[in-house]
């Protein structure tokens, strides 16, 4: 008896249903369901008009999505948006690594980098468009300051509204990524790089071979995080440009909301949904069939 | 080095510092980066005028503390049913979890509008706490730590009569102290900053969430750049409070996720 219940934990318990219960319905309720009823919803017509008289369409909305020129825009936005994701690491590798070997300041510093990460979006969004008002803002005021007489618009115009929205973007991820990089530099073996000091390898070189290939599962998943929650952004892009202007940064996020829920096409928002779920698994496939050839664990 | 960290943190001064100034001193520049005469009026207003801040603190409060409770609770049952007891079907479950974290929230919306109006939810604050009350993220997070814990605890205790419950409200449970404490930091802090959800699921004003009242706040006094940042400001406090409280946690939580994956 008492050796039945030793080995309990390894045999077929019951129990573990009871356990992933709770959980299990909520995830089926909120997310498997909804994710199967947006399947369906993407070859119908449906909208929040029409509720009484839903039409499969079949394949409507995909003939759709190839002649959309708003779609293709957003495709477009939402790529420049992403190229977030390698600047802000190559902004965030070199200060880490310069602050691992500082002593001062390292603590504090480290709480408040974090600062921009868990602000909320909306009050982001409202400090920054201030920041970058055309005649009036500080940044402009600066770059009139250092000979530019004639500055960007930044959100104020359709074709640099993206790249203000990007500069917010790694504002906020910078500091992020810099505390995941110097945890993880914390971990490269110290006796490593002092062997290669007195090999005469020189600090450049240390870098380049020891301490990248160190940290490159660290940049692998905050690539790929990264990626995820930058697809995924909405909250500071709505409440500065709302997309505008004109469709200067209706990014995917904004073009499906606003199809869905301005324009209430809840069928077509269905199927462009999923094609941000198409673009998600293709980076997903790409870096994963890349990690090989510079991911070193 | 510790210049471009401070030069990150310029946006945080210029917000502060804003909130305290006139009007007229917002765009002076070279900017003012402490105000001559500090002008409180614009705190104040945020606190007592009209679309009051304290309601809009209560109901995100509300929505918060309410799912970020029971995200940890469910999260951490569901976490030791995957980690800890040998059940047929588990991994095959597991697997269908994580695929959920893989996609985007934009293709849940739509159906979770047509499910909520059904249900009856929509326009009410459980349209934030009921989904909200579950995360995927957060059983993957804690069954990463508790499948560290040594199976000897757990088979030690199963020797003294303990049932699975027991061994998880006793053992695993204070084990996991730090894990739990980033989860419900984390949780909190995504609940509280939630603007989509509360954008598409709330219409009444009185239900309005912080990040809503924010936005309304503009489309009502959209040249009031001090109060604006007097507001964006308040909206700050609490995620300062719990991010001071539970910073040792939150930074090793998310670095030892990250760097471990």
């Amino acid at each position: 008896m008492k050796k039945l219940k030793t080995t309990g934990i390894h045999n077929h318990h019951p129990a573990g249903y009871l356990f992933i219960a709770p959980s299990m319905m909520g995830i089926t309720l909120f997310y498997l369901v909804p994710a199967l009823m947006s399947l369906v919803m993407m070859f119908t017509d449906y909208s929040f008009m029409n509720k009484g008289d839903i039409q499969f369409v079949g394949l409507d909305n995909f003939r759709r999505l190839a002649g959309d020129a708003s779609f293709h825009n957003s495709v477009l936005k939402t790529l420049i948006f992403l190229l977030t994701v390698p600047v802000s690491l190559i902004v965030a590798f070199p200060v880490a690594y310069i602050l691992n070997r500082s002593v001062y300041w390292t603590k504090l510093l480290r709480t408040l980098y974090f600062l921009p990460y868990i602000m909320n979006g909306v009050a982001i969004a409202f400090v920054w468009m201030l920041l970058f008002h055309p005649s009036l803002g500080p940044i402009n005021g600066a770059l009139r300051l250092i000979g530019i007489a004639d500055p960007p618009g930044w959100l104020s115009e359709s074709s640099t509204a993206i790249y203000a929205l990007c500069i917010i973007q790694i504002w906020i991820m910078v500091g992020y990524n810099m505390i995941i990089y110097l945890s993880s530099l914390q971990e490269v073996p110290k006796e490593l790089l002092e062997a290669a000091t007195i090999d005469g390898a020189r600090l450049w070189h240390s870098i380049r071979y020891i301490t990248v290939p160190l940290v490159s599962p660290t940049t692998f998943l905050l690539l790929i995080t990264g990626f995820i929650s930058a697809i995924k952004t909405f909250g500071i892009i709505q409440a500065t440009t709302a997309g505008g202007p004109g469709e200067g940064s209706n990014v995917l996020s904004l073009y499906i909301y606003k199809t869905a829920f301005r324009y209430y096409e809840m069928g077509y928002a269905s199927a462009v949904s999923w094609m941000l779920f198409a673009i998600v698994m293709l980076i997903m496939l790409v870096n994963w069939a890349g990690q090989r050839r510079w991911v070193h664990y | 080095m510790t210049a471009l960290g401070l030069l990150l943190l310029l946006p945080f001064f210029w917000m502060i510092s804003t909130s305290f100034k006139t009007p007229l001193e917002v765009f002076e520049f070279p900017i003012q980066w402490i105000p001559q005469h500090p002008v409180w009026k614009h705190h104040v207003n945020v606190w007592t005028g009209t679309g009051s801040f304290a309601l809009l603190y209560m109901n995100s409060l509300k929505i918060s503390v309410l799912s970020t409770l029971g995200a940890v609770t469910f999260a951490a049952l569901a976490a030791y049913g995957f980690s800890r007891i040998q059940f047929r079907g588990r991994e095959p479950l597991f697997l269908v979890y994580l695929s959920m974290m893989m996609i985007p929230p934009q293709i849940l919306f739509v159906p979770r509008f047509v499910l909520f109006n059904w249900m009856g939810i929509y326009n009410t604050h459980w349209a934030l706490i009921l989904p909200g009350a579950f995360t995927i993220f957060g059983v993957f997070l804690l069954r990463q730590f508790f499948i560290t814990v040594p199976h000897e605890i757990s088979e030690a205790a199963l020797i003294d009569g303990a049932g699975h419950f027991r061994i998880f409200t006793r053992v695993i449970l204070p084990l996991a102290k730090a894990p739990l404490a980033t989860l419900t930091i984390l949780d909190f802090s995504w609940h509280w900053n939630d603007y989509e959800n509360a954008l598409i699921f709330l219409v009444d004003k009185n239900l309005y969430t912080v990040p809503l009242g924010l936005q309304n706040f503009v489309l009502e006094n959209s040249v009031d750049y001090n109060g604006m940042m007097a507001a964006a400001t308040a909206a700050m406090i609490p995620m300062i409070v719990v991010f001071l409280a539970g910073q040792k946690f939150i930074i090793q939580g998310i670095a030892s996720g990250a760097v471990k994956g």
